[in-house]
């Protein structure tokens, strides 16, 4: 049994249909077979990311359990994600704790809403992530299949998700299973959904949308790219969508799933991606009176009627969000609409080994050691490969100039070697270079 | 004759579930005094229009006792407006001495009116959350995780959306003295 994981441990028969039992009667799973998290496949798990077992991602909602990088790969190791795949796991979970996705919302509303995972970056045919035909369900790539059901796992397990009891969804959807899909980028006329987040093509990015569901639409009638885009744009506005319930059309995000044969089509007639979704706003709308008159008084009350009878879906073009997709029928799109009360978030993936980033964060806890007496820590060194680390210690103002009050080195350095080692995989070796002492 | 079974072989799992930190018990608070001359707060998300019927009532009946009722409308959690709606509740905790706030009959809903409630119940004020039957459960569930299972919950039939406004009013008027003995006012 490994020293290295600290949840608690459980012995079962090593047989599937028992662990399969189990897994129902303990509400750990979503009703299909999961694999056992056996310490093997687990610290397998974890050997694929830099990140510590200890390292603390976030609360996750609605009970605002603490997702450690160790719960989190058990949880992915039920679901059968394999060791290269789990720091896309991890990323998405870095997307889904933030505010602006509001997970607390979407997980106890009574609406299907569920964080679908859309994924950019050249990892995505190594981890068998769906981008061609069936991407959103049938094509049963590994990745697509256990990314998201991993997630969808961390939620019930250390979120504490239960439908009925945290959760009000009246229906769910299929989703909610686990949905995770990519953009099939090299069809994409287009800079790449990452790429408008700010990220590059060189790096593996996952994108967190609180989508309702798969909303399938198919026209075989216009050879117009524009026609075409309006009619898609109708179809966007349809007259129950959750914006018009909504004060404004302010909120959220709606992602648009174009087949590569229509995203040829558009590319012609919109060159850049910011007019096309200019277009698809302009014409997301539809006429007041084609609502009833209930619903129209609450719509007029919201101010959401302008001058010419028009109700608008979004306010802002870039809410409507196209992600290239698909098979390469060329009469189909799909919808991933929106519950609106979610701001769609985007997280780089990080491997193995230290990335700036993440040693940065370590770092920042390390500072705030000695930074309140006026101190700071200044980095000399970091090497990944030999999990070496060296510090210098900047004793700071004038009113510290002898050190006194900043904590001996000796203590200081356990305690920073502490916060590293829990953020930061692997045996640490931390040297501290402290001006007081010669 | 039948061999011996062999026992099966054995495997140690890790248990994939957080340790949900033990629900703390922050305190809830009751007002002690008549209602008259008090700032009562009530809150809704202009959503359901029962429940801005019901707050409309309530605010006359609040004004007949010498009350002074603050309603505040919340508005999108996230994004620009989510600031300002988040500003909003926290001007409006300081303007009001006790309140209410719905209303809980969907799934997130309830979670809102839960958490703005408990919003008033931090700053050591008397306060309901208003919640229809059906989301009872969610909303005491939601309230125990978010560390105030003592969070006073005014019980509303389900559903109250799909009635009139004459069958509001006795709804209404029914539940007015049961919202002002929860939260220990007199009239």
């Amino acid at each position: 049994m490994s020293d290295a994981l600290t949840s608690p441990t459980l012995e079962i028969d090593d047989d599937p249909e028992a662990f399969f039992e189990l897994s129902l009667a303990e509400g750990w799973g979503d009703g299909a077979p999961l694999l056992p998290p056996t310490d093997e496949r687990v610290e397998a798990l974890l050997e694929a990311t830099a990140l510590a077992p200890s390292h603390v991602i976030g609360k996750l909602p609605p009970r605002h359990g603490a997702a450690t990088v160790e719960l989190v790969a058990i949880n992915a190791a039920m679901a059968g994600v394999e060791p290269a795949a789990f720091p896309l796991v991890v990323a998405a979970l870095e997307a889904l704790v933030r505010p602006e996705l509001n997970a607390i919302a979407l997980t106890t509303t009574t609406s299907s809403v569920h964080p679908a995972l859309i994924v950019n970056g050249p990892s995505r045919d190594k981890l068998r992530i769906d981008y061609g035909a069936g991407c959103l369900g049938g094509a049963a790539g590994r990745g697509s299949m256990t990314i998201g059901r991993a997630v969808s796992l961390c939620l019930r397990n250390v979120g504490g998700q239960r439908t009925g009891a945290t959760s009000r969804s009246v229906f769910g959807q299929p989703a909610r299973f686990g949905q995770c899909f990519a953009e099939w980028e090299e069809r994409s006329p287009w800079p790449t959904l990452a790429e408008r987040q700010g990220f590059t093509r060189e790096q593996d990015v996952v994108t967190l949308h609180g989508s309702k569901g798969n909303f399938p639409v198919a026209d075989t009638n216009n050879d117009d790219a524009r026609d075409l885009a309006y009619m898609l744009a109708k179809c966007i506005a349809y007259p129950l969508s959750n914006y018009y319930l909504e004060l404004t059309g302010d909120c959220g995000q709606i992602v648009v799933v174009i087949n590569p044969m229509w995203a040829a089509r558009f590319g012609k007639a919109f060159g850049r991606v910011e007019s096309f979704q200019e277009y698809l706003r302009e014409h997301a709308w539809q006429p007041i009176e084609l609502w009833r008159p209930a619903n129209q008084e609450v719509l007029r009350k919201k101010n959401r009627v302008d001058t010419r009878g028009r109700v608008y879906l979004v306010n802002r073009p870039e809410q409507l969000v196209p992600v290239v997709a698909g098979g390469l029928g060329s009469l189909h799109a799909m919808f991933l609409p929106s519950w609106c009360q979610s701001e769609m978030q985007s997280a780089a993936v990080h491997g193995a080994t230290w990335t700036a980033d993440l040693l940065d964060a370590a770092l920042d806890e390390a500072r705030a050691l000695v930074r309140s007496d006026g101190a700071d820590l200044i980095l000399v060194e970091a090497d990944a490969a030999t999990a070496r680390v060296v510090l210098r210690l900047d004793v700071g103002d004038e009113t510290c100039a002898t050190g006194a009050c900043v904590m001996p080195g000796e203590a200081l350095r356990p305690m920073i070697a502490d916060v590293l080692a829990r953020r930061l995989r692997g045996a640490l070796e931390v040297r501290l270079i402290d001006p007081r002492v010669g | 004759m039948n061999a011996p079974a062999t026992p099966k072989r054995r495997i140690t799992i890790r248990r994939p579930t957080a340790d949900f930190a033990q629900d703390r018990g922050a305190p809830s608070f009751e007002l002690g005094r008549k209602i008259a001359g008090v700032r009562v707060g009530i809150r809704h998300d202009g959503t359901w229009r029962s429940w801005q019927y019901v707050a409309r009532v309530w605010a006359e009946l609040l004004r007949r006792d010498g009350a002074i009722p603050v309603l505040l409308q919340t508005g999108e959690r996230t994004g620009p407006e989510g600031e300002k709606t988040r500003a909003d509740l926290e001007a409006w905790h300081g303007e009001i001495d006790c309140a209410v706030s719905g209303l809980g009959t969907c799934g997130s809903c309830t979670m809102w009116s839960v958490r703005d409630a408990i919003g008033v119940e931090a700053k050591g004020k008397p306060v309901a959350a208003a919640i229809c039957e059906e989301f009872v459960g969610h909303a005491r569930t939601t309230a125990s995780f978010l560390g105030h299972p003592e969070l006073k919950v005014l019980v509303l039939p389900y559903p109250l959306e799909t009635l009139s406004e004459a069958e509001l009013l006795p709804i209404a008027e029914e539940h007015y003295p049961k919202f002002l003995a929860l939260i220990g006012a007199a009239r």
